[in-house]
């Protein structure tokens, strides 16, 4: 039998400006686009791999506004079978803990699961707390910062990259596999499957599909909160303009500074 | 497994106390961000009239723990493992919440490594607590004993102010290289419990097949960055950068954009998710300068930014601004310091002469 595959994946703004709603302290996305966050798509690749050599059943799980259906059609388009979308206003302004529940509740609505991949963090917060917090509710092993990952019988084989190296570890199925984003490259929707995919449709789950109480969620159910926003204190620096003809000068400076080694100093 | 409950707040706040700081550790050494974390520990500990309790997890962990004595650790508590070799994210979860739950501490403080971020949304979920990830600035708040923590807002030039009012251990993370490291104290007074613990049960399916150690680029100690982002055009648009840099006896630093399209690896990456820089000079070529960046360089003594955008936001971080082509710029100032090497040598040598 395939084994079952949930892709993590979140719709983030691509615009580079966001907007913060100055009442609420919580971010504004209506106006940005949306696109799937880059190393989501990652780990939806990855996923695909392992569904091109042994097949696999893809199933994308997706929070966020009813907007961020595109972004699962556009999953099914490159070859995800299901699209889930957990998508209520409770749900609203949650820190990663309510995030986790909400997906770890979701995953437990699917049923059985063999694998959960997803991208190593997100553009619009990137903590990376998501991923391992989802697994910890689950009770499964996870592997994070993987760049490759394959299943070998019952387990996943991934290679972690660390600050001092590679880590090739095993771990029992079911499991949790965040993927950095130069693990794989993304391929693209093809049309006929993302017209397969607006035909079929996707699922999308509440609070109550969920059997989650409204103050277990979103910003009720997030122990951390937004005290206050501040605009950074900065050293004031001169910004002094030089021109191209004028970089002879300016490396003159440097080298009063004693930023510029010569052969002399070093000896 | 965590039920899946809601993050119910203990009663009584005020049974917690003590700050704990995670000591991640590797072959007898405490990794450079624990140690900051470490001495901020000391600070807020100190601020609240709390005690600082280093965590460590290994195999042998007496140098670890004579190294966090000496940064002024009030107390150590080790776990070292007689069945398990290696790092894992669930043994490691359920031995810090078992000195949590026995412990129960007001503040943990956890470096944003690899290993760090690894572990600490696992702890918080099992703790039922929250975290407040790549911090910048930490304080402790006597009166509320709270930990007052702040962060870059996604996108834009804002800082966040993150608490946790009514959940404890209130928890963050800081990206290695955030703050200086600590200095030493004079008279080391830390007590240091070690228990002998077995993981086997929990790492039973969990097999490390190989470790391949690679020295990996190290900015955080860096004299001299020259940095690239997208400005410079693509992969190619790094030659120049990388003869600058090797002109300058200096390394090559990248903005996080360039990182994700692959012009440049990971380990080049400063700023918030890469990593946080404070080198004597550091150029910007073709880097905007959103607040991700700057947060990762603003430490850095002396600033040049090179932008084709004079109203780019590097440009009010910078000493110098050169409102140029980063490409044509980087060339034009390499050629200049040859030059200025040449003459300096020049210079050198008929002194000598005379």
């Amino acid at each position: 039998m395939a084994i079952k595959i949930i892709v993590m994946m979140k719709q983030v703004p691509d615009a580079e400006e966001i907007f913060i709603d100055p009442v609420k302290f919580t971010l504004n996305r209506a106006q940005a686009r949306g696109i799937i966050n880059p190393s989501d798509e990652n780990a939806l690749e990855c996923a695909l791999k392992i569904k091109d050599q042994t097949g696999a059943e893809i199933t994308v799980l997706s929070m966020g506004p009813p907007a961020a259906e595109s972004a699962i059609i556009e999953c099914m388009g490159r070859g995800a079978d299901r699209g889930v979308l957990v998508t209520d206003r409770v749900f609203a302004a949650a820190d990663t803990y309510a995030t986790s529940l909400t997906l770890a509740a979701s995953v437990k609505n699917l049923g059985e699961f063999d694998l959960i991949i997803a991208g190593e963090s997100t553009t619009d917060s990137g903590t990376g707390h998501v991923g391992p917090g989802v697994a910890e509710f689950l009770g499964i092993d996870q592997a994070t910062y993987c760049t490759s990952l394959h299943i070998e019988n019952d387990a996943l084989v991934a290679e972690r990259d660390l600050e001092d190296g590679t880590e090739v570890v095993s771990i029992g199925l079911p499991a949790l596999a965040t993927v950095l984003i130069s693990s794989n490259i993304p391929r693209r929707a093809k049309l006929r499957l993302k017209i397969d995919a607006l035909r079929k449709g996707i699922e999308k789950w509440d609070h109550d599909t969920l059997k989650l109480p409204p103050e277990w969620v979103g910003i009720k159910g997030s122990p951390t909160v937004v005290g206050a926003l501040k605009i950074p204190e900065e050293r004031k620096r001169a910004a002094k303009r030089i021109t191209v003809d004028q970089l002879g000068e300016l490396v003159k400076e440097l080298g009063g500074m004693g930023l510029i080694k010569t052969e002399e100093e070093e000896a | 497994m965590t039920d899946l409950v809601g993050c119910i707040a203990p009663e009584k706040l005020e049974e917690y106390r003590n700050v704990f700081v995670y000591l991640e550790n590797r072959n007898g050494k405490i990794s450079r961000g624990a140690l900051e974390m470490l001495g901020k520990g000391k600070e807020i500990s100190v601020k609240l009239n709390e005690k600082v309790v280093g965590i460590a997890i290994g195999q042998d962990l007496k140098a670890v723990a004579d190294e966090a004595a000496s940064f002024g650790c009030d107390l150590i508590l080790g776990a070292e493992l007689s069945d398990f070799n290696g790092f894992s994210s669930v043994a490691y979860t359920n031995i810090i919440s078992d000195f949590i739950f026995e412990q129960k501490p007001n503040i943990f403080l956890i470096s944003g490594s690899r290993e760090g971020r690894d572990l600490v949304s696992r702890i918080a979920v099992k703790c039922k607590t929250g975290v407040a990830a790549d911090c910048i600035e930490l304080d402790g708040d006597p009166t509320n004993r709270l930990l007052i923590a702040w962060r870059p807002s996604f996108g834009d030039k804002t800082i966040d102010q993150i608490l946790c009012r009514k959940h404890r251990p209130q928890m963050i993370t800081s990206r290695p290289g955030s703050y200086k490291l600590p200095e030493k104290v004079e008279k080391p007074d830390c007590e240091t419990r070690i228990k002998k613990v077995k993981v086997g049960k929990l790492v039973a399916k969990h097999k490390i097949l190989e470790f391949k150690p690679k020295t990996r680029l190290d900015l955080t100690s860096s004299k001299i960055i020259v940095s690239g982002g997208l400005g410079i055009g693509g992969p190619k648009g790094f030659e120049p950068i990388r003869k600058l840099a090797k002109e300058l006896e200096g390394e090559v630093g990248a903005s996080r954009p360039v990182v994700d399209l692959g012009w440049i690896p990971y380990e080049h990456q400063v700023g918030q998710t890469g990593q946080t820089v404070r080198p004597k000079l550091y150029i910007a070529a073709g880097i905007s300068g959103k607040i991700q960046h700057i947060v990762g360089m603003k430490a850095s003594e002396t600033i040049i930014a090179i932008n084709t955008d004079p109203d780019a936001p590097i440009v009010k971080y910078s000493d110098y601004f050169i409102n140029a082509d980063a490409g044509k710029a980087v060339a034009k100032l390499a050629d200049e310091i040859r030059k200025y090497k040449k003459a300096h040598l020049v210079e050198a040598d008929s002194e000598q002469t005379a």
